[in-house]
C-alpha cells in the first residue's frame, strides 16, 4: 500500500506543478506548449521505463545516451547508404539496441563486473562503434541529407483529436503526437510484464534479494540479462522517435540522456536499492521533469538556474524516497513489537 | 602441467595491472620506438596530472562504498573562481584560496547529504554535478575568458621546476600527502573500516558521518586543485571544463587500482597505477594515431577485461 500512496503523492505533485505552471507561466497552458511537451518528453518517458529495469535489480545502465546514438546511426546508415527499406530498417535497428543492452547484461552476470563500471565501459565503446560506423563520416555529403522514409517519418505524425470529435470549434485541443501513444503502449506492456508475469515476479525477487532468489530456484542470471537488454530495447525505440523527429541521427544523438533517464526513475519511485518501484512512476516523472524545465522556460529563467533547480529537485526526490522507507522499516518495527506482546 | 595453470594464474592476478602494462609498454615500444623518450614519459605523466590528482581524491571516498559524480563542474567553477577574484585585483595566494574554498563548500555539501540525511551518493552528487554546472555557468557564462597577465598563475599549469613541470610537481605532491595519510595517520584505517562495515565502525565509536564529510570535502579540494591546474594550463578559464566523462575517467583510474566500488579494499599508491594505465594507453594511441572512435571502443574493452581478470582472482 506504501508504494500506492507514493505513487499517488507523485502524481499528486504532477498535478499541483502542472497546475501551479498553468498559472504562473505565460502560453504553459496552450495547445501547442501541450504538444511539445508531449513530444519532446515521450522519449524521455521510454527511456526512463527502461533504465528502471536494471535499477529493479540493484543495477544501473549509464550507456542508454549511446545505445541511443548507436541504434540512431544504424537506422542513418541503413537509410542513406544501403538505400533499405524502413520496414526492415527500424527492427534491425530495435535488435542491435537490445543486443546493446544484453551484453551489458552479459558483462555483469559472466564477468561479474559491477553495473556502473560494466555501464561506464560500455558507453564509451558504444560511443566509439557510432564515431567508427557512421555515415556522416564514411559518405561525404551525405550529413545534409534527410532521411525521407515514410516508414520513419510516418513515427512523427500528430493526431487531431479536436477535428476527429468535431469540437475544435470551440476548444483547442492539442494534436497528441503518435510518439506518445507508442510510449503509452510501451508502459503498458512493460506494465503488465512486471506485474503479471512469472518473469516480473522473479525480477523484483532478484532486486530484493539476489541470493534468496538464487536458492529459491530461479536463474537470476537470465532475469538479470533480460533486464538489461530491455534497458537496451527502451533506448533503441527511444532512438528511433527521435531519428524520426529531427530526420537525421548525429554522432552526439542521445549525450547525457542516462542522467534524464536516472532522474526519472529515481523521482518515479524506484528505489536504487532495488526491487521496489514499478514503470508508471517513471513515466510520470519524466513529464514531471519536462513541466518544469517547459514551465521554468517560459517563466524566462535561465537556463543555467533550471539545471541548478534539476539538481534540487532530484535531491528533494531522494530525500522523500528515503522517508517513506525510514516510515515503512518503523512501521515493520512496531508490528513486530505487537505481535510479539499479543 | 594443466592443474598448474589456474594455480599460476591465480598467483598472477593480483599483478593483472602491473603485468597489463609492462605489455602494453613493451608494445607501444616496439611499434614506435619515441614512445620511451624521456620528454614523451614526462609528457605522459604530465598530461595525467589533472585526472590524477582528482583520481587521489576520490579514493578514499571510493573505499567508503560512496562515489563523487560532481567533480567536473567543481574542476571549472574552482577555475572560474579563481581568475575573476585574479582579475578583480585580489592577491595570487587569496585567489586560489577561493578557488580551493569551491572545491571545499560543494565537498562538504555532498558529504553532509550523504553522511548525515543517508542518500545514495550516486543520485546526491549527480544532483551536485546539475548543480555546480548551472552556477558555474551562471557566474561564467558559456565563453572562454583567457587568462591575461597573471604570469605567476599561468605558471602553476605550464612552469617548469628543476627540469619538471610544476604540475608533475604538484600531483607527486598531492600523492605523496595522501599515501602518508593513508599509511600513517588514523583517518586511514577509519576509511577502510567504514568502507569494510560501516555499521560496526560507528558501533565501535568511531565518528563515521563527520569522517565521510571530510572525505568528500577531500575530494572536492582535489578537484579545485585539478581545476586550476587546468585553467593555468590551458591560459583560460570556462564554466564548460570537465565535460561530461571527466569524471567517469577518474572513477575508471580509481577502480583500475583495484579499488572496489563496494568499499572496502583500495590504495592511494596503486590509484596512481590506474592512473598512468590510462594515460600510457591514451598516450600511445595518440602516438600511434589510432583514430578517437577506435581509441574510445579500445578503452572501454580494456577496461572491462582488466576489472573482470581481478574478478577472476576472488
Amino acid at each position: 500500500m506504501t508504494a500506492r500512496s507514493a505513487a499517488f503523492a507523485l502524481l499528486a505533485f504532477f498535478v499541483a506543478t502542472f497546475i501551479f505552471f498553468c498559472v504562473a507561466a505565460p502560453r504553459f497552458a496552450t495547445a501547442s506548449n501541450m504538444e511539445n511537451l508531449m513530444s519532446g518528453f515521450s522519449f524521455v518517458a521510454i527511456l526512463a521505463i527502461g533504465q528502471s529495469f536494471p535499477i529493479l535489480l540493484r543495477g544501473i545502465d549509464l550507456s542508454v545516451g549511446a545505445i541511443v546514438a548507436l541504434a540512431g546511426m544504424i537506422v542513418f546508415d541503413l537509410e542513406l547508404i544501403f538505400h533499405l527499406p524502413g520496414w526492415l530498417i527500424l527492427p534491425i535497428a530495435l535488435v542491435a539496441a537490445t543486443l546493446a543492452g544484453a551484453l551489458n547484461g552479459w558483462l555483469v552476470v559472466k564477468l561479474k563486473l559491477q553495473p556502473f563500471i560494466a555501464t561506464l565501459a560500455t558507453l564509451a565503446a558504444y560511443r566509439g562503434l557510432v564515431y567508427s560506423i557512421s555515415g556522416r563520416q564514411l559518405v561525404p555529403g551525405l550529413s545534409t541529407t534527410p532521411i525521407r522514409d515514410p516508414w520513419i517519418t510516418g513515427l512523427e505524425t500528430y493526431f487531431d483529436f479536436g477535428s476527429l470529435l468535431g469540437i475544435s470549434d470551440w476548444v483547442t485541443l492539442p494534436w497528441v503526437p503518435l510518439s506518445f501513444f507508442i510510449m503509452l503502449v510501451v508502459l503498458a506492456a512493460f506494465h503488465f510484464l512486471l506485474g503479471s508475469t512469472r518473469f516480473g515476479r522473479s525480477l523484483y525477487t532478484v532486486g530484493g534479494n539476489p541470493e534468496a532468489a538464487r536458492l529459491a530456484g530461479i536463474d537470476t542470471a537470465r532475469v538479470t540479462l533480460a533486464g538489461y537488454a530491455v534497458s537496451g530495447f527502451c533506448a533503441g525505440l527511444a532512438a528511433i522517435l527521435l531519428v524520426a523527429r529531427l530526420t537525421t541521427a548525429t554522432e552526439a544523438l542521445g549525450t547525457g540522456m542516462e542522467m534524464s533517464a536516472i532522474a526519472a526513475a529515481v523521482i518515479g519511485g524506484v528505489s536504487l536499492s532495488g526491487g521496489i518501484g514499478s514503470v508508471v512512476g517513471p513515466v510520470i516523472g519524466a513529464f514531471l521533469l519536462g513541466t518544469i524545465l517547459i514551465g521554468l522556460t517560459l517563466l524566462g529563467i535561465s537556463q543555467y538556474v533550471q539545471q541548478i533547480l534539476t539538481g534540487a529537485i532530484l535531491v528533494a526526490a531522494v530525500g522523500y524516497d528515503r522517508i517513506l522507507d525510514l516510515r515503512r522499516r518503523r512501521r515493520l518495527v512496531a508490528n513486530l513489537a505487537e505481535e510479539t506482546h499479543a | 602441467m594443466i592443474a598448474s595453470v589456474p594455480a599460476l594464474g591465480r598467483r598472477l592476478a593480483p599483478h593483472a595491472l602491473p603485468l597489463a602494462m609492462l605489455v602494453i609498454i613493451i608494445a607501444f615500444a616496439v611499434s614506435e620506438p619515441a614512445f620511451l623518450k624521456p620528454d614523451n614519459l614526462i609528457g605522459i605523466v604530465r598530461q595525467v596530472a589533472i585526472t590524477g590528482i582528482m583520481a587521489v581524491g576520490m579514493t578514499f571516498v571510493i573505499m567508503t562504498g560512496g562515489i563523487d559524480l560532481s567533480v567536473g563542474p567543481v574542476l571549472a567553477l574552482s577555475g572560474v573562481i579563481a581568475l575573476f577574484s585574479l582579475d578583480a585585483g585580489v592577491p595570487l595566494p587569496l585567489s586560489i584560496v577561493a578557488g580551493l574554498s569551491v572545491g571545499l563548500v560543494v565537498g562538504l555539501l555532498n558529504g553532509f547529504i550523504v553522511a548525515r540525511l543517508e542518500l545514495p551518493p550516486i543520485i546526491v552528487t549527480l544532483a551536485m554535478l546539475s548543480m555546480v554546472r548551472g552556477s558555474a555557468l551562471l557566474i561564467g557564462g558559456p565563453d572562454l575568458h583567457p587568462i591575461r597577465g597573471h604570469e605567476a598563475y599561468a605558471a602553476i599549469g605550464s612552469g617548469d621546476f628543476l627540469g619538471l613541470p610544476i604540475s608533475v610537481h604538484l600531483f607527486a605532491a598531492v600523492t605523496v600527502l595522501m599515501v602518508l595519510v593513508q599509511k600513517l595517520t588514523p583517518l586511514g584505517l577509519l576509511v577502510a573500516a567504514i568502507g569494510e562495515n560501516e555499521r560496526a565502525a560507528r558501533l565501535s565509536g568511531h565518528r563515521t558521518r563527520l569522517t565521510k564529510m571530510a572525505l568528500y570535502a577531500i575530494c572536492g579540494v582535489g578537484a579545485a586543485i585539478a581545476g586550476i591546474v587546468q585553467s593555468s594550463q590551458v591560459h583560460t578559464a570556462s564554466a564548460v571544463y570537465g565535460e561530461f566523462g571527466t569524471e567517469l575517467d577518474v572513477i575508471a583510474s580509481v577502480v583500475l587500482g583495484g579499488t572496489s566500488l563496494m568499499g572496502g579494499n583500495g590504495s592511494i599508491a596503486r590509484t596512481i597505477l590506474g592512473v598512468m594505465f590510462l594515460g600510457i594507453i591514451n598516450n600511445g594511441m595518440n602516438i600511434l594515431n589510432v583514430p578517437i572512435d577506435i581509441q574510445l571502443i579500445a578503452k572501454g574493452v580494456i577496461i572491462a577485461v582488466s576489472l573482470a581478470l581481478s574478478e577472476w582472482r576472488a
